[in-house]
C-alpha cells in the first residue's frame, strides 16, 4: 500500500479545511463588524456621556476588559442556558467575541476622540455647529485616523480568538484541522497549514487597514 | 489540573446551583416527546469520535450512541451529535446541553460526584506496538532487552514513569504529537510506541500487515457514557441498553462495531446462566 503524499492529503481535506475557514471569517467578520458598531457608540459615552453615563459604560468596558476570552466564550454558552436564553455554539461565540471586541474599541474611540484638542470643538461651537455636525466635519474623521491603527490590532486578536469557540463545539478553522489529523496525522504540516491560513486572514486585515488608512490620510 | 478545566469547572458548578431550583420532567420522557436523542460527544479522537474522508462522524462512541437511540425508538439514526471538546463533557451534562454524553470518558470518583456514569462499555489500557518483523517479537523481548529499548510516547509529565511501570529499564523519548510516535516507530528511532491499546488496534487495522501489538496491557481504565445526576429512570433506561448490547439482543451490533474499529472478534457471551454472575 503507498502512502498518499502530504499534497494529496491536503487535496482530499480541503472541504473541511475550506468549510472551518469560512467559519472563521464568518465568526470573525460578524465580531469585529458587530464589535465596532457598540464600541463606537461606547466610545461616544465614554468620551461624552453624563456622569452616569460614562459610570456605567466604564465599568462594562473594564469588566469585559479584564477578563479572558475564553471566560466570555464559557459565560454566554453555559450561565445564559440558566436564564433561559439557550445561545447555540456558534451564537454564544460571536455573542462573546462581539462583547470582548466592542470593549477594546470603545477604548481605541475614547482614546481617539479625547487625543483631538478641545480648542476644536469649541471653534466647532463657535462657527454655530451642533454636537452632529461636530462630530460628523471635525472629530470623526481625525479619530478614525488615530483609532485606525489600534482598530487593525484588535480585529487580527479577534481572529485569533475565534480559536476558542472549538472548545465549545464550533467548528472553525483550528477544529476542522484537528479533526482532519485524527484522521489523516501529519499533525505538523496540517498545523502549519492552519497557521498559513489565519496569517492569510490576518494579512488581508492588515491590508485592508493600509488602505483605509491611505484613503483617509491628510495629503 | 489545567485552567481550562478548573474554569469549566467553576462554571458548571456555578449552573448547577443555579439550576437546583428547577424541578423538570423525567428524561427518558423528554427524549421520547422529542423524537431524537442528543449526544454530546467529540470529532477529533480516532477510533473513537472522528470525521472520516466523508466527514461524517463515526467511531466507536458515536456507534455505542446509536445502540442506545435504536433502544429508544427502534432507529440507530434518530440523533443529533453536539461537538464537544474534552473539557466540555461534564458541563454540557450538568447544563442539559446534552441528553447523555459518550466520548471516551474515563470513569473517576471526582467526575462520579458531579455526573452519574453508565455501565462501562469498554476498559482502555496501555499499551505497546511493534514494527511487523522488526528485531523484538513480543513484550517478553523488549523487557529483557533492557536499557537498550527505546520507547516513543507522547510528551506528559507522567509519561516515563507510566512507560517505566511496564518496562523499568527502558529508555524513553517524548513526543509532542501521535503522529510523531508512530514516525519515531516506522523510521526505526524507536524499537515500540507506547499509546492507548485502543489506538493501537486502529492503526494497525489502517496500516495492515505492517504493525503489531506486543501484547501486554497495563494501567486500565474505565470508558462509560455518562448522564445528568438525579434522574434514575433515565439512568436505568441506558444502562438496559448498554448492557443489553454487550450480553443480550444488540450484541451482534456492538461486536461488528468492535470489530470493525478494534479488528477483533468478540466471543459471543455464554448461553445458558448469565454471564454476569458467572
Amino acid at each position: 500500500m503507498e502512502s498518499p503524499t502530504i499534497l494529496e492529503l491536503i487535496w482530499s481535506a480541503r472541504w473541511p479545511i475550506l468549510y472551518g475557514l469560512g467559519t472563521t471569517v464568518l465568526i470573525s467578520a460578524l465580531a469585529i463588524a458587530g464589535g465596532t458598531v457598540i464600541g463606537v457608540g461606547l466610545g461616544l459615552v465614554l468620551a461624552y456621556g453624563n456622569l452616569a453615563w460614562r459610570f456605567a459604560g466604564r465599568l462594562y468596558t473594564d469588566f469585559v476588559r479584564g477578563t479572558p476570552v475564553f471566560v466570555l466564550v464559557l459565560a454566554s454558552y453555559y450561565i445564559l442556558t440558566t436564564i433561559g436564553l439557550d445561545l447555540s455554539p456558534f451564537q454564544a461565540g460571536v455573542l462573546a467575541l462581539t462583547v470582548f471586541c466592542s470593549s477594546h474599541v470603545g477604548e481605541i474611540t475614547r482614546g481617539a476622540l479625547q487625543t483631538i484638542p478641545r480648542g476644536q470643538t469649541e471653534a466647532a461651537k463657535a462657527i454655530g455647529l451642533g454636537f452632529g455636525q461636530t462630530f460628523r466635519y471635525v472629530l470623526a474623521p481625525q479619530a478614525l485616523r488615530l483609532g485606525l491603527p489600534a482598530w487593525i490590532n484588535t480585529a487580527a486578536e479577534m481572529v485569533k480568538a475565534s480559536t476558542l469557540l472549538s472548545v465549545i463545539g464550533v467548528a472553525e478553522l483550528l477544529l476542522r484541522t484537528q479533526e482532519v489529523i485524527s484522521r489523516a496525522f501529519h499533525s505538523l504540516e496540517f498545523y502549519l497549514l492552519a497557521g498559513a491560513l489565519y496569517f492569510a486572514i490576518n494579512y488581508a486585515i492588515e491590508r485592508f487597514g493600509s488602505y483605509v488608512e491611505r484613503r483617509v490620510a491628510t495629503d | 489540573m489545567n485552567m481550562k478545566s478548573q474554569l469549566l469547572g467553576l462554571s458548571s458548578a456555578v449552573v448547577m446551583a443555579l439550576a437546583a431550583t428547577g424541578a423538570q420532567a423525567g428524561k427518558l420522557e423528554d427524549v421520547l416527546a422529542r423524537g431524537k436523542l442528543i449526544v454530546g460527544t467529540g470529532s477529533t479522537n480516532a477510533p473513537w469520535h472522528f470525521k472520516g474522508a466523508d466527514d461524517t462522524l463515526q467511531g466507536f462512541d458515536v456507534d455505542v450512541a446509536k445502540i442506545i437511540a435504536k433502544a429508544l425508538f427502534a432507529d440507530p439514526e434518530k440523533i443529533e451529535f453536539v461537538n464537544q471538546a474534552s473539557d466540555a463533557r461534564i458541563p454540557n451534562i450538568t447544563t442539559g446541553k446534552v441528553d447523555i454524553t459518550c466520548q471516551f470518558m474515563t470513569v473517576t470518583g471526582e467526575r462520579a460526584q458531579q455526573v452519574n456514569f453508565t455501565v462501562p462499555y469498554y476498559r482502555e489500557g496501555v499499551g505497546l506496538m511493534l514494527k511487523e518483523g522488526g528485531s523484538y517479537a513480543d513484550y517478553a523481548a523488549l523487557k529483557a532487552a533492557g536499557s537498550s529499548v527505546t520507547i516513543a510516547v507522547l510528551q506528559n509529565v507522567y509519561a516515563e514513569e507510566l512507560v517505566h511501570k511496564a518496562l523499568p529499564e527502558a529508555t524513553v523519548d517524548q513526543y509532542d504529537a501521535v503522529d510523531l510516535i508512530y514516525q519515531a516507530l516506522e523510521s526505526g528511532r524507536a524499537d515500540a510506541a507506547a499509546t492507548d491499546q485502543s489506538s493501537i488496534a486502529w492503526y494497525i487495522t489502517q496500516n495492515p500487515g505492517k504493525y503489531k501489538d506486543a501484547g501486554y496491557g497495563w494501567s486500565p481504565q474505565t470508558y462509560a457514557c455518562a448522564v445528568g445526576r438525579g434522574d434514575p429512570d433515565w439512568l436505568n433506561f441506558v444502562n438496559t441498553a448498554l448492557h443489553e448490547a454487550m450480553t443480550g439482543v444488540e450484541f451482534d451490533t456492538y461486536a461488528a462495531s468492535f470489530k470493525k474499529w478494534f479488528g477483533k472478534d468478540l466471543p459471543p457471551p455464554a448461553i445458558g446462566f448469565p454471564v454476569e454472575f458467572q
